[in-house]
This record gives C-alpha cells, sequence and structure tokens, in this order.
C-alpha cells in the first residue's frame, strides 16, 4: 500500500484544465477525512462563522436551535463566549418528532417561553433548522409566522442544512440572506453604501471607507458595527450594496428585488496591482475620481520590508484562513517568494489563477485536505519556512505560522498590508525565540 | 417545557460514543452524515482527535444522497479509502440523516462486506440519544465482532471496559487505573479502546475479569462473562482519590461531609463509587443523579434519572443540598444554589476534563 497523501503539480493541473480536476480534488466523490485540517469544512461554527453565529449577526437576537442534540453540540463553546451569553437556546427533538412532526407544534410555545425568560426582549428570534428538517421537507416560515404572533417580535427561519453545502444555496448563502430579510424598504440616501459579505467588519483601517467618502457615499453600514436593531435598520436606506463576499449575492439579489437597492461585487484579493485595478474599474463605473496612491505605497511598502527581511521566504499556502488560497498563493509567487504548497479544492474558478500559479511555479503541489491519503501527510518535514492558515499549521506545526483567520476581515491594500505585518512580526518572533 | 434548554447546551450524543469507542483501535471510522457531525464529534467530544491521526472520515452525504437513498455510493467510496489506507477494520456509525431516511444498517453491512475485504461494524446511531446509548452498543458490537476465540486465561490480568474520554474523570485515567489495579495484585491491565488495541479485544477472552467503570460498559461484560465466563466487577477505582482531590479545590476535608446531604451528578459507575467513599463518614445523606444511564440493578431507590432541564431545576429548589458534586457547567442552570458546589468534570456535559 503506497502510503503517500495524493498530490498534483500546479503545472500538471493546468495542463488538464478546469474541465478534468482529479476526482482526489473533488470532495464528493470521495470519502471527507476529517483531521483538524478540515474542521472548518465539516464544522464550519467550530472556528469562525457558522451558521449559528451568523445567525445571531442581527443586533439583539436570540437563536432557538430546533434540532437532534447533536447539532447544538459544539454550541456549548459558543454559548460561553461574553457575546452569545443568553442567546442560545434548544429545543431538542427525539425520533418520535421525526415520525409525527410534533416539535414544529412546540416551537411557538418554546419561543414564548424563552422571551419571558430573558430580562430584555430580543429584537428577532432566529429558529434554526438543521438536516433533519431539510429532509422532512418542513415549511418553516409558516411555523415561524405562528411563533410570532405569540411574542409580536419577528420570528426567523435559519438553514443549517449541511445536506445542501454543495449546492445552489449553501447554508451560509441561505444565512446571509435570513439576517437581512427583516429590512422594509425606506427612503433612500445617496450618500449611504452598505458593505455586504461579513459577520464581522472589515479591519478599522481599510481603505475603502475613505474611498467610498471619495465617491460621496460617507455612511457605510456592516451589520456588526450596527449597535442596535434600530440602526440594523437604517441598512434600507443605501444608495447599493456592495458585495465583498460571493457568498452574499443572493441576499444582495433579494434586496434589489424588497427594497430597489442595486448592487456591486468586489472581490478580495492580494495582488496589489488587481487591487488598484480593481478600485479604478469600480470608480469609473460609478463617474468618480478616487486617489489611491497613498494606501498603495504603504501596503507596497509592508511587501518591500517584508522581502528585505526574509528574500528566500517560503510558504505553505492553506484554505482555512481569510483569503482565497490560489489567490494568495499566486500574489506570494509574484511578490518574488517560493510557494511549495497549497492545501484546496479548487474550483474552475480558481483556474484563472492556478494557470498563472502554474507560469510562475510549476512544482508547486496541490492538496485536498479532505481527500482519504492525507492521513499520511508527514507532519513532521518542513517542506515551507512559513505557513499561512489554519489548515497549512496543522501539517507544520513546527513553521512560523500565520492562521490569518481572525473574525475581523482584511481587505484590500489594508489587508496586504496587516498580512505582511504580521508575517514580519511572526518571523521576528520566531527569530527572538531561539 | 418538555425538550426545551434554557440553560444547559446538549450532551454528546451516541454518535459520539460510539466513535469515542473506535477511534483508538486502528479502524477506519465512517461518520454517516453531511459533514457537520463528523465535525462535532472530532472538534469537541474527541480529544485524541487534536493529539494524534486517526482514520474518521465523512460520509459527505448529500441531499441527492440522501432523498434517493444512495447507500451503494457510500459503499463504493469506502471501498475505494479501504483501498488507499491501512485499516483493520470499518465501522459505520450513523447520525440524524440516515435515521430520518431509515438506512437498514444490516443491509449496508451486508453491501459493504461483499465489497470489502475487512471487519465492517455498522452503529446504528440517531443523534438523538446520549453518548452513552451509543457507547454501549458499540462496545457489545466491538467484542462480538472480533473476541469470538476462547483463550487460556492469563492469572491476575484485568480487562477495563467503559473507559473513553467521555466518561472518565481526566485523560490519565487510563493509566491511573493501571497503576492502582497493579497495586492491588493484577498483573496484567487491558484498558480497551484508550490504551489496550484491537489485538486485546481479541483476545478479551484471556482476562481474567472484566472491571466496568461505566454503565454503558455492562452489556458487553455481560456478553463476556455468558461468552466466555469471565467474571466482572462494577467501580471506579480512583473514585476516593477523585473526592480528596476535589474537596481539597473546595477547601474541604472529607469530615466536613459527615450529616450533609449530598448530589453527585455523573456517570452513574462513577458515581456511585464516590458516594462509596463519602459513606466512610456518619449520616451522610447521598443521592446519585445522572442525565445518562442508570443501571436499575446499581441504582438506589432515591436515585434520579434527569430528562429535563426543568425537572432538574425543580429537584435542586426541591431537595436543598448541602452539596453539589458535579460538572461547573450544570450550574449554569441553577444559578441561585447557595450550597457547596463541587466541581467534577464531565467530558459529556462541559466538553472539559
Amino acid at each position: 500500500m503506497n502510503r503517500e497523501p495524493y498530490s498534483i503539480t500546479a503545472g500538471q493541473l493546468a495542463a488538464m484544465g478546469k474541465e478534468q480536476i482529479p476526482p482526489e480534488l473533488i470532495s464528493n466523490t470521495h470519502l471527507i477525512y476529517s483531521s483538524p485540517a478540515t474542521l472548518a469544512f465539516n464544522s464550519p461554527g467550530a472556528e469562525g462563522f457558522g451558521v449559528k453565529r451568523a445567525g445571531l449577526a442581527i443586533p439583539g437576537s436570540v437563536m432557538l436551535l430546533v434540532a437532534p442534540g447533536c447539532c447544538g453540540r459544539n454550541t456549548t463553546l459558543l454559548a460561553e463566549m461574553p457575546e452569545y451569553h443568553n442567546r442560545f437556546f434548544y429545543l431538542m427533538m427525539d425520533e418520535t418528532d421525526i415520525v409525527t412532526g410534533r416539535h414544529l407544534k412546540k416551537i411557538p410555545q418554546a419561543v414564548e417561553e424563552i422571551c419571558q425568560s430573558l430580562p430584555q426582549m430580543p429584537s428577532v428570534v432566529m429558529i434554526c433548522l438543521t438536516c433533519v428538517d431539510a429532509l422532512l421537507g418542513t415549511d418553516m416560515e409558516r411555523v415561524c409566522r405562528k411563533a410570532m404572533t405569540k411574542v409580536d417580535i419577528p420570528v426567523l427561519p435559519c438553514y443549517m442544512y449541511a445536506l445542501t453545502r454543495e449546492g445552489r444555496k449553501p447554508p451560509m448563502v441561505h444565512v446571509r440572506q435570513s439576517i437581512y430579510s427583516l429590512l422594509e424598504p425606506m427612503e433612500k440616501k445617496l450618500h449611504v453604501v452598505n458593505l455586504l459579505g461579513y459577520f464581522a467588519h472589515l479591519v478599522d483601517d481599510c481603505e475603502i471607507y475613505d474611498l467610498l467618502g471619495q465617491m460621496g457615499l460617507t455612511k457605510t453600514y456592516e451589520i456588526s458595527r450596527c449597535s442596535d436593531f434600530e440602526e440594523y435598520k437604517q441598512m434600507a436606506s443605501a444608495n447599493f450594496n456592495l458585495v465583498l463576499n460571493p457568498e452574499a449575492r443572493f441576499a444582495a439579489q433579494d434586496m434589489q428585488k424588497k427594497l430597489n437597492i442595486p448592487s456591486v461585487e468586489l472581490t478580495r484579493l492580494y495582488q496589489l496591482d488587481k487591487i488598484q485595478n480593481q478600485y479604478h474599474i469600480f470608480a469609473k463605473a460609478l463617474g468618480a475620481v478616487i486617489e489611491d496612491q497613498s494606501y498603495y505605497d504603504q501596503a507596497k511598502a509592508a511587501v518591500d520590508v517584508f522581502r528585505d527581511a526574509y528574500p528566500d521566504a517560503v510558504f505553505s499556502v492553506g484554505e482555512s484562513c481569510n483569503a482565497d488560497a490560489f489567490e494568495l498563493s499566486l500574489a506570494l509567487l509574484r511578490y518574488g517568494f517560493r510557494v511549495v504548497e497549497i492545501f484546496g479544492n479548487p474550483s474552475a474558478e480558481n483556474f484563472v489563477y492556478i494557470r498563472k500559479i502554474a507560469a510562475i511555479s510549476p512544482e508547486t503541489k496541490i492538496y485536498s485536505n479532505l481527500e482519504p491519503t492525507m492521513l499520511y501527510y508527514d507532519c513532521s518535514q518542513d517542506a515551507a519556512d512559513i505557513t499561512v492558515g489554519r489548515d497549512a499549521s496543522y501539517y507544520h506545526p513546527n513553521c512560523i505560522n500565520l492562521k490569518w483567520s481572525e473574525d475581523v476581515q482584511p481587505f484590500g491594500y489594508a489587508g496586504v498590508k496587516l498580512l505582511f505585518e504580521q508575517l514580519l512580526a511572526a518571523c521576528r518572533r520566531k527569530e527572538e525565540s531561539k | 417545557m418538555k425538550g426545551l434548554r434554557k440553560y444547559l447546551a446538549p450532551f454528546a450524543p451516541d454518535q459520539s460514543g460510539a466513535s469515542a469507542v473506535l477511534s483508538d483501535l486502528g479502524g477506519m471510522i465512517v461518520i454517516c452524515d453531511a459533514g457537520g457531525c463528523a465535525g462535532n464529534i472530532c472538534g469537541f467530544d474527541e480529544p485524541r482527535w487534536f493529539l494524534k491521526k486517526s482514520a474518521i472520515f465523512s460520509a459527505g452525504l448529500r441531499d441527492m444522497d440522501a432523498i434517493l437513498g444512495r447507500d451503494d455510493r457510500l459503499v463504493e467510496k469506502l471501498a475505494d479509502a479501504v483501498k488507499k489506507i491501512d485499516v483493520d477494520f470499518a465501522a459505520i456509525i450513523g447520525t440524524p440523516v440516515p435515521a430520518v431516511i431509515g438506512t437498514d444498517y444490516q443491509a449496508l453491512k451486508r453491501m459493504a462486506q461483499k465489497k470489502v475485504d475487512l471487519p465492517i461494524l455498522t452503529v446504528e446511531a440517531t443523534g438523538m440519544e446520549i453518548y452513552d446509548v451509543g457507547e454501549e452498543t458499540t462496545w457489545l458490537e466491538l467484542f462480538k465482532v472480533f473476541a469470538r476465540e476462547a483463550l487460556p486465561v492469563e492469572p491476575g490480568s484485568v480487562g477495563i471496559i467503559g473507559a473513553t474520554p467521555l466518561e472518565i474523570h481526566s485523560m490519565d485515567a487510563p493509566g491511573q487505573l493501571k497503576e492502582k489495579l497493579q497495586e492491588q495484585g493484577a498483573s496484567n491491565v487491558y484498558c480497551y479502546g484508550m490504551e489496550a488495541g484491537i489485538d486485546r479485544v481479541k483476545a478479551a477472552a484471556s482476562v481474567e475479569k472484566n472491571l466496568v467503570i461505566a454503565p454503558s460498559g455492562v452489556k458487553a461484560a455481560r456478553y463476556l462473562e455468558e461468552k466466555f465466563g469471565t467474571p466482572f466487577e462494577i467501580c471506579y477505582p480512583l473514585a476516593g482519590e477523585i473526592l480528596t482531590e476535589r474537596l481539597e479545590e473546595a477547601e474541604l476535608t472529607l469530615e466536613d461531609l459527615a450529616g450533609k446531604k449530598i448530589l453527585i451528578l455523573h456517570q452513574q459507575v462513577l458515581a456511585n463509587s464516590i458516594r462509596q467513599a463519602i459513606r466512610t463518614q456518619p449520616d451522610t445523606d447521598c443521592t446519585v443523579a445522572s442525565w445518562f444511564m442508570l443501571k436499575k440493578d446499581f441504582k438506589e431507590s432515591h436515585d434520579i434519572h434527569l430528562t429535563e432541564e426543568d425537572q432538574f431545576i425543580e429537584y435542586i429548589q426541591k431537595e436543598q443540598f448541602d452539596i453539589i458534586i458535579g460538572d461547573e457547567i450544570l450550574r449554569n442552570a441553577v444559578s441561585d444554589y447557595t450550597g457547596v458546589y463541587m466541581n467534577l468534570p464531565h467530558f459529556a456535559v462541559s466538553g472539559k476534563v
């Protein structure tokens, strides 16, 4: 038996093309290996934002998880975080519930009891449902409407249907639709824009706030910066939505239909020239002119400082981080570093990066965290100096690691600047500890 | 209201119990789920998973697999993985998805056996039961599948059944148990599922006696008694040490327990053994309460099985215990309790030891 993990080089993969991605890199063709590197895939809520945390993005909301006990198990840890204290509740299903659907009749009463037990009425009750109700075909909209009559506040469904994760509307897409669905049409304000896509805000020094300001968009709403429900409701006054994560596209479409708010999409990138292009195209589309050179220069300076200090840095890049592993790898290669490994499941959309990676570094190996033979990945061998991403750090525990997976989101030039500042700090720490 | 939890998150489910029994035995474990259950089992209920590699997989079920009942696809994936991974057996553990679609585990087992040249175990977990139900089924299935041969008895040897991270008081418990039993005269001690591997499970008939340290192990011990005549004893031999440690933490002495009304919340065998240690003091009124299995044979008449959060809260308010010994997280439900609360971690409750 060959005890080697499956990998393919970027050169080989690019040559095969996006129509012939090997089955080892396609998750639905094999069992999914479960290692700490795959935790974010199997259980998004275990690290960062899964459906449960995301569903509580609306200020003042609480969540009732209606599910078998197993689905709420990891919430023990979340409920200990101060911001989620008194916000998670559970209605546990048993086998009789599955057969008779009687749990649905209990939901209105449970919602009422929860609201009565809280010192302050919540702004909204999110009813989180899991695979069981997906299979039962529960009409949760109806159940929520019934619950609403008991408490006189909004009650919303929130679908944690893991079975649909590779479908058209995976759970993280659905939850983004849910959290903006309470907005009601209101008068538009020309200077207001919403940033959609993340459950935590962008880094405070992100240039996007200033650039939007230069375009006359002086008020920016992000759901996580809304201090209360009233402020959240003001998001309906936006002139347009800026979608920063493709998983928010459906939410933006909903807002277009219901609130008449159009949207524009920007991609998170780590290649400075591409970031600049994107901003300028965006500004041009709005008929505006922006001055972003100083931000570009600051980010470039951070790259240069790191490159001057560690010109020969070799990277291993994972997918469990605030980046597209392939785009980030390409950026690192274009800045002159080596990338020896990428952990990720390439999709057709990634081929735009994979082809360029192959041109610069055809020997870069691509692994899928999920493939069964990853059991044999030798974690004692350090192929790189630095890992980026939680998953990459699992494979190389002795390397310098930057998890790059904070809740607060890096974006644009500020994201590049912060990345290289943190890489520099991580390398310096390692040197000092020697 | 029945089923509603306002203060306590759900405890470890049956699928976690099944996985806990098997995960250290060198087999391939396939969680028959869409991914979230495998994530919860590994990332929350299996502390060993972070420390060493284990062949745990998610079946990666998708909606059409469930709707169309595509068990053949699962078996194909399993057969493909077995070609690439060196394992001693394969186990398929159920979750709510197969429970809802009514998966026939016997048929699944037969299909897998035709494609894979390895022993196959299936555990019909549903995600709706508590961890010890899954453990009980799995311990029994494990010994039925692997301990088939009667062997000469190794004098002085002891097999420990029931040890999983979800049942024991500390991850050091297997070593401590071994030491304790050896002090008491045992020659070799085999802690199934935590230190002793699948070969020792196969040789289960050779031990002189079994020690059951959790109620989930009782059925398997009875099976081994019937099949090989191996006697068994039920107790948690470290209870005295655990009690001393907890008392020190609470700045109390064993003598302080005299005349006190005490509640112990844990798995039944550990709780019973602690009660026995407490009863060395005069006039103690000691009750065991458990959210988990409470076997009739080892239960005292006033012991109580807990199923609902409201029931727990009312019980604590009514009984006015002087001392409660239980996992700290349970205190969230009885925050107005004013007596002494001694923390006795239970991984299946709080995910902490």
